[in-house]
């Protein structure tokens, strides 16, 4: 039991906004009322706000774990040392799995979404995540450019009962789509596919066609999360166009567009990219169907890793350093390029930027949330930097002179964009938005009923100081940290969807696999009790995320 | 299977003949103390002493058992400022340089036009390899060759459409002149005068043109490791050409991975200083024990004593030994504590990673009333615990 007393509470979701007030929690979740003698920590004067929930991050798994194995010196200069209750570890850009989720939570993130594992990988996502201690955790699952889906898809073969089984099979919580089709044209020749109508060579799909079947299967199956996907043309000159494509394509169909940031440019291909943020922007405002998390650029040291493996070799041209490969048979690839933004540079500044004009042109908070597409624009870590630019006009005007002004001339930052975000407004795009995007009923927010995951600050004029340092932070009614140290360090959970499927769409799956594979289709579903416990299931069922 | 026991097995290599063999042969006792049969309190009580004494205990072995155990491995040399090496070799630290293409063996069997093996002998090291893979003469399809670069006739260059026959002192420059090659850029041909020239620009001449291009590779020593992985980047903007390293532990590559995900660090890894520390060959498991720094070694499903170069296994034999290990080994018979543990997929199931990454199940098709590997280690842990506790 703990009464969370007399805080300046913001809980979007049941439109609470800054009213003082008491959050009680009893049981590992937010209850109505608690007897006067219970537990409480004092939050006068502080903020109160639901635990975080990261929509879009890579943490766990091979592509991870490429990135860790890549780069030592990104972790020597970030020692974190074993105490009674923590697990060594390192930092850096692309954290050990501990410090992954010591550190998530000493930022006041409760949940946690991997957005990229190949369902061949799963098993090993899954060990990870249990080494990932503190929070909830979820994963989505590759599916834009898997051989035997492609098959279905061209022979108009049982594609929703594919899509849940996979689901099933891994232990996974929504469908990802990465550059559909694109990455198995990396395959043939370093190949890529640049329209929605480009034949993804000898399979007899294109990515249209995979998009509109995958998203209609998502949508069949209701899953709690929308299909989440990674637009063809990442980082390309004149890709909004596709972007604008994708979301037409599926129009009236619900759909998460992840790094929306990285989708945004104008120009040509090969020339330099400018803003096109208002156009999509404006496709978002007029459809409630689509959402987006942004994927922000934030200067300094970054790692790109993306399933996107085209998108990874023109990074290692661009750098000349350091860069992974790594092909995955019958379902993705995989590309790893330690990467720098600079203020200086152009494209850098541009994609900063475009993701600024993205935050502040946004209509909706609920359905444009806040992502680095740690660590690919910048670690988690800087969230509370980029809580800053968007809540603090006068500083992010300083920012926004300090960088290429050439690139800033191509967006509308020049006009200096006056919006200031709210406290309100920041828990949802941190918490109530990708938790009510995500389908996740029980958090990100603090009805009775949801879990008692809860950050408090202390409230300051610097946010960045504010939402660096929680004073408290709550998972499941225990205090986790205060001042700034963690007190415990539980296991999370793992977050998983319960979809059903036809069990007859085993015998369509068999030979599909067997010929695609290495490993035998019996081996492939994950089993193990101790990778799958403790796990929660969210119910998929009609009208999916709908609250 | 037959009335509980292994009655045969089927789609097995000699090799993997001869590991299940080891492991379900007749076991020594489950723990035994200076030679003699012990209880396992009394010897987890031996263990946990030998290591909580020792001023700079080693970790090794782990290539040999599930990625459970590993997990188990790492928190237990974490939790005593030990140094743990999963044994990994030179090649890791290569591809940390700038980084590696590789791939899966679905994609090299489904996809490949040219297998180049370098410097390996799969046919001896991974038997089952070139025929699961259909690189074997008879399994290849049409318009897909392999090519062996090696000393000399192996059991591959058997298999192989074309030897090209090197020294494996020539390494290094063969593959430096193949980088010049696979580039056009002219050799002074004077200079390369020990190499097979004419052979390796029909091998860059390949290269280039293949649609999808695998190098095998064993493990190799630092620059060799470089210049091969320095190869394979430069052909990848040529052609679409990718490298996989053979591994000869059923565990190899989990020990790597699970030390990384744990530790940040995929090599031998120092927890002397309370949090990882990793310098390329600082902390090897051989290294370390030729300079005769480790007092006191835990052992995980390794023959030390045979597997390790001379200096630093007569190091091994005069320091106090905890072996875990289902197999009988001589390391086992000359440790001061052993556990004969339940087999990872035989006796006890877990996950394994294989050598290209995929991480598979391990099944348990007999029944064992031992312990696991992971098991026996965290009993060690829970009893150092314990004693800090108190």
């Amino acid at each position: 039991m703990l009464r969370i007393a007399q805080g300046r509470v913001y809980d979007p979701a049941n439109g609470v906004n800054g009213e003082v007030r008491d959050v009680c929690l009893d049981g590992g979740k937010v209850v109505h009322e608690l007897p006067p003698h219970a537990p409480r920590v004092d939050a006068s004067g502080m903020v109160v706000m639901p635990g975080g929930v990261d929509i879009h991050s890579h943490i766990a798994g091979p592509a991870v774990n490429a990135a860790r194995k890549l780069a030592p010196e990104d972790h020597r200069g970030d020692p974190i040392d074993r105490t009674e209750l923590m697990r060594s570890g390192t930092g850096g850009t692309v954290p050990s799995t501990f410090v992954t989720g010591y550190r998530y939570a000493l930022l006041g993130y409760t949940t946690v979404v991997d957005a990229a594992t190949p369902p061949l990988a799963a098993r090993h996502t899954l060990a990870e995540l249990r080494d990932t201690p503190i929070v909830d955790a979820a994963f989505l699952v590759l599916m834009g450019n898997n051989l035997p889906l492609f098959e279905l898809i061209r022979e108009g073969g049982p594609v929703t009962d594919a899509v849940a089984w996979l689901l099933e099979a891994t232990g996974g919580y929504g469908v990802k789509l990465v550059n559909p089709g694109g990455v198995e044209m990396w395959k043939h020749r370093n190949g890529n596919v640049t329209a929605l109508d480009d034949e993804v060579e000898g399979l007899g799909v294109t990515p249209r066609r995979v998009l509109e079947a995958i998203a209609g299967s998502v949508d069949e199956l209701g899953l709690p999360h929308p299909v989440h996907v990674h637009c063809n043309n990442l980082g390309v000159a004149g890709n909004w166009r596709t972007t604008l494509d994708t979301l037409d394509t599926l129009q009236g169909r619900r759909a998460h567009l992840a790094h929306l940031q990285f989708h945004a440019y104008g120009g040509t291909p090969g020339k330099r990219p400018r803003s096109r943020a208002p156009e999509l922007a404006e496709h978002l405002a007029a459809h409630p169907e689509h959402s987006a998390d942004i994927g922000q650029v934030m200067f300094g040291p970054a790692t790109t890793m993306t399933a996107d493996a085209p998108v990874s070799a023109v990074l290692r041209d661009v750098t000349g350093g350091k860069w992974v490969n790594a092909d995955l048979e019958a379902e993705t690839g995989c590309g790893i390029v330690p990467f720098e933004y600079r203020e200086r540079n152009y494209v850098h500044a541009l994609q900063w930027g475009i993701g600024l004009e993205l935050f502040l042109l946004s209509r909706d908070p609920w359905r444009v949330v806040l992502s680095t597409d740690h660590p690919n624009g910048g670690s988690f870590l800087s969230y509370p930097r980029l809580i800053r630019l968007l809540m603090d006009r006068e500083f992010r005007n300083e920012q926004i002179r300090r960088v290429n002004q050439k690139a800033i001339g191509r967006t509308m930052l020049r006009d200096d964009l006056e919006r200031e975000y709210t406290l309100g407004e920041i828990a949802i795009i941190t918490r109530a938005g990708p938790a009510r995007l995500l389908g996740l009923a029980d958090k990100g927010h603090l009805g009775v009923g949801a879990d008692a995951d809860v950050t408090i600050y202390q409230g300051r004029d610097d946010v960045e100081e504010m939402f660096a340092t929680p004073r408290w932070v709550i998972k499941s009614g225990r205090v986790i940290v205060e001042e700034g140290e963690l007190r415990e360090t539980p296991a999370g959970e793992l977050l998983r969807v319960a979809a059903d499927h036809d069990e007859g769409i085993e015998s369509t799956l068999r030979p599909l696999f067997d010929e695609r594979y290495s490993v035998r289709f019996d081996n492939y579903p994950v089993r193990e009790p101790w990778l799958l416990e403790p796990a929660r299931r969210i119910a998929a069922g009609p009208g999916g995320n709908a609250r | 299977m037959a009335g509980g026991a292994l009655a045969g097995a089927t789609r097995t290599c000699p090799l993997g003949d001869a590991w299940l063999a080891e492991r379900t042969g007749e076991a020594p006792p489950p723990s035994r103390v200076d030679g003699r049969e012990a209880d396992f309190g009394e010897a987890v009580d031996a263990a946990a002493a030998i290591l909580r004494d020792a001023r700079l205990p080693l970790v090794c072995g782990l290539g040999g058992t599930d990625c459970e155990s590993q997990r188990a491995a790492v928190a237990l040399a974490e939790a005593l400022g030990a140094v743990i090496d999963p044994s990994g070799g030179a090649g890791g630290a290569a591809s940390q340089a700038f980084g590696v293409s590789t791939t899966t063996f679905g994609d090299v069997r489904d996809r490949a036009d040219l297998v180049v093996a370098w410097r390996a002998d799969p046919v001896s090291t991974n038997p089952r390899l070139l025929p699961r893979l259909r690189l074997d003469r008879a399994g290849r399809p049409p318009g897909r060759s392999l090519v062996v670069v090696g000393a000399e006739e192996s059991a591959t260059a058997a298999e192989a459409d074309e030897l090209v026959e090197l020294a494996p002192a020539l390494d290094f420059e063969a593959l430096w002149a193949l980088r010049a090659l696979a580039r056009a850029v002219p050799l002074e041909r004077e200079l390369a005068a020990r190499l097979p020239l004419d052979a390796l620009e029909r091998l860059a001449a390949r290269l280039r043109a293949c649609s999808y291009g695998v190098v095998l590779h064993a493990p190799a020593g630092y620059a060799s490791s470089l210049a091969l992985l320095a190869l394979v980047r430069d052909l990848a903007t040529l052609a679409h050409v990718v490298a996989l390293p053979l591994r000869f532990e059923a565990g190899a590559r989990g020990a790597e991975d699970v030390l990384a995900w744990q530790t940040g660090y995929p090599g031998a890894v120092s927890f002397a200083r309370g949090h990882p520390r990793a310098w390329p060959g600082e902390f090897s498991a051989a290294g370390m024990l030729e300079r005769g720094e480790p007092d006191a070694a835990l052992i995980v499903g390794f023959d030390a004593l045979r597997g390790l170069p001379p200096r630093a296994s007569d190091h091994l034999r005069s320091i106090p030994t905890v072996v875990v290990d289902p197999c009988a080994t001589e390391t086992a018979a000359a440790a001061r504590v052993a556990f004969a543990t339940a087999a990872a997929g035989v006796q006890r199931e877990g996950t394994a990673h294989r050598m290209d990454g995929v991480p598979l199940t391990l099944r348990a098709p007999l029944a064992s009333e031992r312990l696991g590997d992971g098991d026996v280690l965290g009993a060690i842990q829970a009893r150092l615990a314990g004693d800090e506790g108190s």
